[in-house]
């Protein structure tokens, strides 16, 4: 069902999450939707080792055996492609923007690339943070209006037309949190540059 | 008003009456507006049973929530009909400043029934709403009639057909602004058969913002990245549409001479860099547009116009073997002048050289024959002689010469300017037009050659299905909305919801437009349902299924369309026959069409 191309586009993406620490070595998923199909990766699947084996092919709506090998978060993937126009999904654990996501309800860029790329990226609290219908329900209601969110103390959810997109909005959120972390941690004031950056916040 | 000005005007041309009735604004929700509107008011009023040149088809000019709001590229406006030349549903949206200008006398909507007893114009002006008397215009150009009704781009604003529209010629284009053009699929045919010859607006009323704050962020923002982005500060200001002539050709997906090759030897003569270097006079902008991508240009002979667009330098290029430039122009301009749709006129004709140069046509036409454009563009616009046949589009012409599969064409709407054998995308695009075959509704340029926006691999068939389907939505949307493509391939979706949401003072997110785009492009679909169309018809030329190109970066590549059908239909929720599914009917509240799908 996964021809090499698609394949490929997997194993080189979860090598890049997994090499710039963008998530653990088993942690986090991702899935692309082809036609009435979802192909995710699967469960316990290294992000930096995928093999052929490690998808499974399952459907988009309904019940069926494949959810036995896919990812824990199949629940929270189905959700997001019966509400949104994702085609594909990238769920990893960023470490920096999961420390600002304890203590924020929003992370809002102050770096010129990041506030181009992604204004601001609303957090959502889940009480059962992996595998719920209550996970499924916040996440995939956040991502209608937003192309990648955050987690509380759990880790981000991205969307995209191709699993490329969603892993640059993953890329795009830590680099954004690590330079709110260093400003911070300086301790100077910031000398804003953005016209209208104050409508940020409303995004 | 907010967004919406919340009337349609409705004319009967038969009897005269004129009338002004609401919008429903259940309905403006579901559809917004543009094509969406126009596909929805369509369903109602024409059945299978009307046929496309009789007095009760009709025309259906929109405009969208966010049309005149002064939001960038807020210009544009649609028609919608039943097409002459396809038999199919048919929008088709144009720029300028017309659609701007018909919304500002308030009205959303103008539906046109019937037909005049004689030559008629209709006129919308704060004084009132008129028919008059158009005698003393039929016959003209449009270049003569847009003057003689005193266009005046702020104020005053004229659409009307040339002499191909009153011919009846099934290619015949809307004209507005002079030169901008509803083109595709014959509407300008169906205006003739009304004998309505042309329609003056000028508004007064202003589509104010619900919440200026927030749309003067949007404006800034918006701004911002269509600066950003390459091709639309850079790419189309400078060189416009062209600009990608030599990208198309490079990568072995510029159809050539009739689709028998992928790349024109000539390419380079033809180009967006040539008409900037030698024929540009300068660029110019719709109303609201920073893009600026039209050109004006003026000939050796001292001809001056606007265009060509890429679409038309290639139909009278590539598709001919033609690289003399000047006449390519030329031949543009009489086609704005005549009011004929330039893709389909070039594709024909080419398809006409074919036939020629097989010896299935009595003619001796032939590919490169520069000198055979003008004569053979006004004979189509007069139904004389050979262009008679031409005036049919080429589906009609190869069959009459025992030929169909020479007709680059998909449900009788002659192909644009991109071989799918070299970008799959685009050949699924092309077979699951509503309209025909259409680069307008869901262009795979974007992912497949651009990368806009991301670069996907033009040969791959698994995936391409989904990334389609969100094309078509998207576009679908941005028709209904109304908005200029080009924006979109510098602004997401995320920005039209709020800046509709801005404008309306209703919420909508990127999600619930993308809703709309599918709920418009599944109506289309049932619409042709209703006609008689099935997925027999969700194909292509067997030229592009069966010759592998047979040279350049796409040799040996047919377009593997089977696989990718099978997907799309799985994808958008319709059963293995391409008939949407009830639940997907549910879904997307259209439960008014479910006995049409399922009887």
């Amino acid at each position: 069902m996964i021809d090499q191309r698609l394949y490929e586009e997997f194993r080189d993406i979860g090598r890049d999450i997994f090499v710039t620490g963008l998530t653990s070595s088993h942690g986090g998923n991702m899935s692309v939707r082809v036609g009435d199909k979802i192909i995710i990766k699967r469960r316990g699947a290294q992000f930096g080792r995928l093999k052929h084996s490690d998808f499974v092919v399952t459907n988009f709506q309904g019940k069926d055996s494949g959810i036995v090998r896919a990812s824990t978060e199949l629940i929270v993937h189905r959700a997001i492609y019966e509400k949104t126009s994702a085609l594909a999904i990238v769920h990893a654990h960023p470490r920096t923007a999961i420390v600002l996501s304890l203590s924020r309800d929003e992370i809002i860029p102050i770096d010129n690339e990041g506030s181009y790329l992604l204004r601001k990226i609303p957090v959502v609290t889940v009480e059962l943070a992996s595998g719920s219908k209550e996970m499924a329900e916040k996440v995939s209601e956040a991502l209608r209006g937003y192309k990648i969110i955050m987690q509380r103390g759990h880790g981000c959810f991205a969307i995209g037309q191709t699993l490329e997109e969603a892993y640059h909005w993953v890329s795009a959120l830590e680099e954004v949190s690590d330079i709110i972390l260093e400003h911070k941690l300086l301790g100077e004031e910031m000398i804003e540059y953005r016209k209208h950056s104050e409508s940020y916040a409303k995004w | 008003m907010q967004g919406w000005a919340g009337n349609i005007l409705d004319i009967n041309l038969t009897s005269g009456h004129i009338e002004t009735v609401p919008l429903d604004r259940d309905m403006a929700r579901l559809f917004l507006g543009g094509r969406g509107l126009g596909a929805r008011l369509l369903w109602d009023l024409v059945g299978p049973e009307v046929e496309p040149l009789s007095p009760e088809n009709v025309l259906i000019f929109t405009t969208g929530p966010i049309t005149a709001s002064a939001s960038q590229t807020s210009n544009r406006f649609n028609v919608s009909t039943k097409s002459p030349l396809t038999g199919t549903i048919l929008h088709a949206n144009s720029g300028g400043w017309w659609g701007m200008q018909f919304k500002r006398t308030g009205y959303d909507a103008l539906i046109v029934r019937g037909k005049a007893a004689s030559p008629v114009m209709i006129e919308i002006t704060p004084a009132g709403v008129a028919i008059k008397d158009a005698a003393h215009l039929w016959g003209k150009g449009v270049f003569d009639t847009t003057a003689a009704l005193e266009q005046n781009r702020n104020k005053r604003n004229v659409l009307c057909i040339g002499p191909a529209g009153e011919n009846l010629v099934r290619i015949a284009a809307i004209m507005n602004d002079k030169e901008r053009s509803l083109a595709r699929g014959g509407a300008g045919a169906v205006m003739g058969s009304k004998n309505l010859k042309a329609i003056v607006v000028e508004g007064q009323e202003k589509n104010k913002p619900a919440d200026p704050d927030q749309f003067k962020f949007l404006l800034y923002e918006t701004g911002k990245l269509l600066k950003a982005s390459p091709l639309t500060s850079q790419a189309l200001p400078e060189f416009g549409t062209a600009v990608v002539m030599n990208v198309v050709n490079e990568i072995g997906a510029l159809p050539t001479r009739n689709f028998q090759q992928s790349q024109f030897e000539g390419a380079d003569k033809i180009s967006g860099e040539e008409i900037t270097d030698t024929i540009l006079v300068k660029n110019q902008a719709c109303w609201a547009c920073p893009i600026t991508c039209t050109r004006i240009t003026q000939t050796k002979s001292g001809k001056e116009g606007e265009g060509p667009e890429f679409e038309s330098a290639w139909a009278f290029g590539a598709q001919c073997g033609i690289d003399d430039l000047d006449a390519i122009t030329e031949a543009n301009y009489q086609c704005n002048d005549l009011g004929l749709d330039t893709i389909s006129m070039g594709n024909t004709i080419g398809c006409a050289m074919e036939l020629a140069e097989r010896g299935l046509l009595a003619n001796d036409l032939g590919f490169g024959r520069a000198d055979r454009l003008p004569g053979l563009i006004h004979d189509t616009a007069f139904r004389q002689g050979i262009g008679d046949d031409l005036a049919e589009g080429s589906y009609r012409l190869a069959s009459k010469h025992g030929a169909p599969e020479l007709s680059m064409s998909v449900k009788k709407l002659e192909l644009p300017a991109y071989d799918p054998r070299g970008m799959q995308g685009q050949g699924l695009v092309f077979a699951t037009g509503n309209r025909g075959a259409c680069h307008e509704t869901g262009n795979m340029l974007g992912p497949e050659v651009l990368a806009l926006p991301r670069l996907i691999d033009r040969f791959a068939t698994q995936g391409k299905a989904g990334i389609v389907s969100v094309h078509q939505n998207s576009a679908a949307v941005i028709d209904s909305l109304v908005y200029c493509k080009f924006a979109n391939m510098a602004v997401a979706e995320e920005f039209f919801a709020r800046t509709l949401t801005a404008v309306t003072g209703e919420h909508f997110t990127a999600d619930d437009l993308m809703m709309v785009g599918e709920r418009v492009w599944t109506l289309e679909r049932l619409y042709n349902l209703r006609e008689g169309f099935s997925k027999e018809d969700d194909t292509l030329p067997a030229r592009l299924l069966h010759e592998p190109v047979s040279a350049g970066p796409s040799e040996g590549f047919t377009v593997k369309l089977a696989p990718m059908l099978e997907e799309y239909y799985a994808f958008r929720g319709w059963d293995k026959n391409g008939v949407p599914k009830p639940e997907k009917l549910k879904e997307l509240s259209l439960e008014f069409v479910m006995e049409v799908a399922h009887d």
